[in-house]
């Protein structure tokens, strides 16, 4: 219950950025492209889940049911009660390793997997018949779901399974997990053949070990927790689902300071037609906070991108989700950006590359119906026309040709107004930039033009 | 052991009870449309199996029979695409050498089959090469996720990865074999374990670090010389834009850019300033087919221009909105060639121009002389050198035996009209007989490339493309987000160990090339 809680009300947005940096597919060349690799069943099964983190509750139910049902195998592999609180290690370690944005949920089936087997072997066989299927199991395990199995700190073993989303770093907590099993169970073995039993401490035992694993390992899980990152990520979020009314309420009872905030801020700002006004109530950060430059990294430009969406600037966009795509760390691919691909295609009539972003997205679970939506539109002009955003966005977009690179200045601004004054976005934006820099020459040279 | 005789008839009884009989089929007066587009094709006679879907999503089965001039047939149907047998395709075209096929597909709709007017394939005597080599990249930007370089076998549809950035950290490009021998190969990795990995003779890889004190930068677009003993490179300072609104979404231009020659033998490059010039941009160098001419593009860089491009170059950061029309649409790139004696390794004393694309406001890039030494193949566009994102980009063949070099008056310079699109055609290359031109297309859907095949004849006839053939066309091409990018011939299988090469790649030690 209380990992349910935890992730569903305090890291929320944690699990949507799981979800928006990869793209499951019901399709049998992408299974197989996962399975075929060292420990790939029990990255398909983390992938599968992850699909489900689209909504936070469900993502952090699917968790809870995992760490639970780990708790609870390790507590089946041991008989003694004297264990009870230790049975939580594992879970709270993973727990632990969960907390970071980047640790994927393989890691996690391959621990509960492995806890399944061994559970299995250790119950329902025994002498000669228990050690040929452990012998038999191990390799089996260690192909489908990696060296968690068998958790021998060696590099060259762990580096490149699929367990943390940069593939160079060791997920220490990880494997801190799956060790503690060995530790534990090891432990048991070593007090039961020295058959140190103590029956009528059980239950005390049960409560009090459980109590000082709760509370120690608990501290750790508060102490790790990155509510920072979560707000952050909080902001990309709200961005993406274009909830610029709530948007709009966060900022006012608090104000964001960081760059990923303070852009969505003015964009929420913006579609509100409140920029101008507004905007001194609240920290900008320079003219970064408006249009950051683009960094190659997968997850800050996703917020900028959507501000070049919405002021019309659609070749920016592209280009922005594009790169952040490309710059997923685990070479996945992302439902978020393709849909956003989809759209910049759509909008700049290259209907056909359209289509191959919404066959993909035809292909999973939470993104079908919208693909389905809009495939009819592909090639209908007068339905884009009509379309109330891409439609606008179309009108908005740039008429005249030029080059771009990371940077946006007020000339691309002035580029985006002129080509249709209808553009408020645009023409918010280019007032702000010349507040933010304090260029009235270029102000009133705007001014006196656009007169 | 009777049942089991049962049980197989049963099963082979199953699976021939999915085949559903073309019966009271409505006879259209047109060719079917197809996908990919393989009616009228003219193919090599060990090509893999030309399967095909109908080109609309609407069939519910599609179903083809071949023939031959004996009465041979073969047959197959299936729900999205025909698939017919390897050995039995094969078997059909070995006896169709130098004559034609009979296609005819029959199609059930809703309301019942179609069965359309028949078309041809063309079975040429002349081969192609064992296979095919590429890079399978997103046609993206400036970062890149998973890529890598794999083979193709053309006789089937068995592909493998010679190397993959996932073995090591950084981008991999611009393989290039000696008239597509693997056993002379050269590959570029950049990144942080940067080098240029060179096999000679079939002798183990070779990590080097191919930039030098005297030269530009890092060697870029390769070609070996047909001896085996050298290997012209390009080097560049190479950068690139976006375009705001047009659509070509991407400019890659040089701002710089020089030839040299390497010498395998010796471990040197070989300069010369006419090639290595300020005010000229040389480009794309190759070969001719005896080995004593080198061919390259080349910019000629006015003063003006090369003021612009300076103050350009520096300034987006501070004023990126320059019209498309002020800079880089002024860079044209001519045919140059330059004479090179292979027996001492220099170059000639003077470039003479073969192709003066700039005086039409076009620009040339990716010549590739053929083999057999009678033509030259290159591609034209209106700017600049790196036409894979130009959408006006055409493929046009030069004969060398002819002395009227122009671009628009002789027959002996004409664009491959029949193997040409709307879209962009750029980079290509010779089979080792010189009669198969492999290049890419965008024509499928506008960004993603295709390798597409023709056939040059001796007289330069050219062929209708085919695309690369796979056993599911459809459902491999929509669901491949990558681009084939340098296909490249190979002759053989490259036996690449690529385990061996990622530890070459991920280990500091490199060579230094020198410098003659």
């Amino acid at each position: 219950m209380a990992v349910l809680l935890f992730f569903a009300l305090a890291y929320p947005h944690h699990l949507h950025y799981q979800e928006q940096f990869q793209l499951f597919l019901f399709d049998s060349t992408y299974v197989w492209d996962i399975v075929r690799h060292l420990g790939g069943f029990a990255d398909l099964l983390g992938r599968f889940c992850t699909q489900f983190f689209l909504y936070a509750w469900v993502g952090a139910a699917i968790i809870a049911l995992l760490l639970s049902a780990i708790q609870l195998l390790t507590l089946r592999l041991l008989t003694s009660h004297l264990f009870y609180g230790l049975t939580f290690i594992p879970s709270f370690l993973l727990w632990l390793y969960l907390l970071n944005e980047n640790a994927l949920l393989s890691g996690v089936w391959a621990v509960l997997l492995s806890l399944l087997v061994a559970c299995v072997i250790v119950k329902w066989a025994n002498g000669w018949t228990r050690r040929i299927l452990l012998i038999v199991a191990i390799p089996v395990l260690y192909y489908l779901v990696g060296p968690v199995c068998l958790p021998i700190p060696i590099d060259s073993l762990w580096l490149g399974v699929h367990y943390y989303r940069y593939p160079t770093i060791f997920p220490w907590l990880l494997w801190g997990a799956a060790l503690s099993i060995w530790v534990i169970f090891g432990l048991y073995l070593l007090i039961r053949r020295r058959q140190v039993h103590s029956p009528h401490l059980s239950p005390l035992t049960s409560y009090l070990s459980f109590a000082i694993v709760a509370i120690i390992m608990g501290s750790f899980v508060w102490k790790n927790v990155n509510i920072k990152a979560e707000k952050v990520m909080q902001y990309d979020f709200m961005a993406r689902h274009q909830q610029w009314n709530r948007i709009l309420q966060t900022i006012s009872a608090e104000k964001p300071n960081n760059q990923i905030g303070v852009t969505v801020q003015n964009l929420a700002l913006a579609m509100r037609g409140m920029l101008l006004e507004q905007m001194a109530n609240f920290n900008q950060n320079g003219i970064v906070g408006l249009l950051p430059d683009v960094k190659e990294d997968a997850a800050s430009p996703l917020p900028t991108a959507e501000a070049f969406y919405q002021l019309g600037m659609i070749n920016v966009a592209q280009r922005t989700v594009f790169e952040a795509q490309e710059a997923i760390l685990d070479f996945q691919k992302s439902g978020r950006c393709y849909q956003r691909l989809a759209q910049t295609n759509l909008i700049n009539g290259q209907y056909e590359v359209a289509r191959k972003y919404l066959s993909a997205l035809q292909k999973t679970l939470f993104y079908r119906d919208w693909a389905n939506e809009t495939l009819p539109l592909l090639g209908n002009e007068e339905a884009i026309a009509r379309h109330p955003e891409y439609g606008r966005l179309r009108q908005w977009a740039y008429k005249d040709d030029f080059y771009f690179s990371d940077h946006v200045t007020p000339e691309m601004l002035e580029s985006l107004y002129f080509g249709n004054t209808d553009n408020r976005m645009a023409y918010q934006y280019l007032l702000a930039y010349y507040v933010l820099t304090g260029d009235r020459e270029r102000y009133n040279q705007f001014m006196s033009k656009k007169q | 052991m009777r049942k089991i005789v049962y049980c197989l008839l049963f099963i082979v009884y199953c699976f021939a009870a999915c085949t559903e009989t073309v019966s009271d089929a409505k006879q259209e007066t047109a060719q079917p449309s197809i996908y990919p587009d393989y009616i009228g094709v003219t193919i090599p006679v060990n090509i893999a199996p030309l399967n095909f879907s109908m080109a609309d999503d609407n069939a519910l089965l599609v179903d083809a029979v071949i023939t031959d001039s004996h009465g041979h047939e073969l047959h197959s149907q299936g729900d999205d695409a025909v698939d017919f047998d390897l050995d039995d395709w094969h078997a059909l075209l070995a006896d169709t050498r130098g004559d034609s096929l009979t296609v005819t597909v029959s199609a059930k709709y809703d309301d019942g089959w179609h069965t359309y007017r028949p078309f041809a394939l063309y079975v040429s005597p002349d081969s192609i090469d064992y296979g095919l080599c590429y890079r399978l990249i997103e046609p993206g930007y400036e970062v890149w996720s998973k890529m890598g370089i794999y083979e193709r076998d053309l006789s089937s549809f068995d592909e493998s990865a010679l190397i993959e950035n996932t073995q090591f950290e950084g981008c991999v490009n611009c393989h290039s074999f000696n008239r597509g021998n693997p056993a002379n190969m050269s590959l570029h990795i950049r990144g942080p374990h940067g080098a240029t990995l060179l096999r000679h003779d079939n002798s183990s890889l070779t990590a080097y670090n191919t930039k030098t004190p005297q030269t530009l930068g890092l060697c870029v677009y390769p070609y070996w010389h047909p001896s085996g003993r050298y290997i012209a490179y390009s080097t560049n300072t190479t950068r690139q834009l976006f375009h705001s609104a047009d659509r070509n979404r991407i400019e890659v231009f040089d701002e710089a850019s020089d030839i040299q020659v390497y010498d395998v033998e010796k471990n040197e490059l070989i300069l010369s300033p006419l090639v290595k010039q300020d005010s000229v941009y040389e480009t794309f160098p190759v070969f001719s087919a005896d080995g004593r001419s080198l061919y390259f593009c080349a910019a000629v860089i006015s003063e003006e221009l090369r003021v612009k491009s300076e103050e350009f170059a520096t300034a987006p950061q501070d004023s990126p909105v320059a019209t498309a029309n002020s800079t880089l649409n002024n860079f044209h790139y001519n045919l140059c060639r330059i004479d090179f004696d292979p027996a001492t390794g220099t170059f000639g004393d003077h470039i003479e121009t073969i192709i003066d694309a700039a005086a039409q406001h076009k620009s040339i890039s990716f010549p590739r002389p053929s083999y057999d030494g009678r033509f030259l193949c290159y591609t034209l566009s209106d700017y600049g050198q790196f036409s894979i994102w130009h959408h006006e980009a055409d493929l046009w063949l030069l004969d060398l035996n002819s002395s009227l070099f122009t671009l628009n008056s002789s027959l002996k310079n004409s664009p491959m009209t029949a193997a040409n699109s709307d879209d962009t055609e750029s980079f290509h290359n010779w089979s080792a007989n010189s009669r198969w031109l492999v290049f890419s297309s965008r024509r499928d859907d506008g960004l993603y490339t295709r390798p597409y095949f023709c056939h040059v004849d001796t007289d330069g006839r050219v062929s209708k493309a085919f695309m690369l053939p796979q056993r599911h066309p459809r459902q491999f091409y929509r669901d491949r987000f990558f681009s084939f990018n340098v296909p490249e011939f190979i002759i053989s299988p490259t036996r690449f160990d690529g385990r061996q090469a990622a530890r070459i790649i991920n280990s500091p030690s490199r060579s230094d090339f020198s410098v003659r």
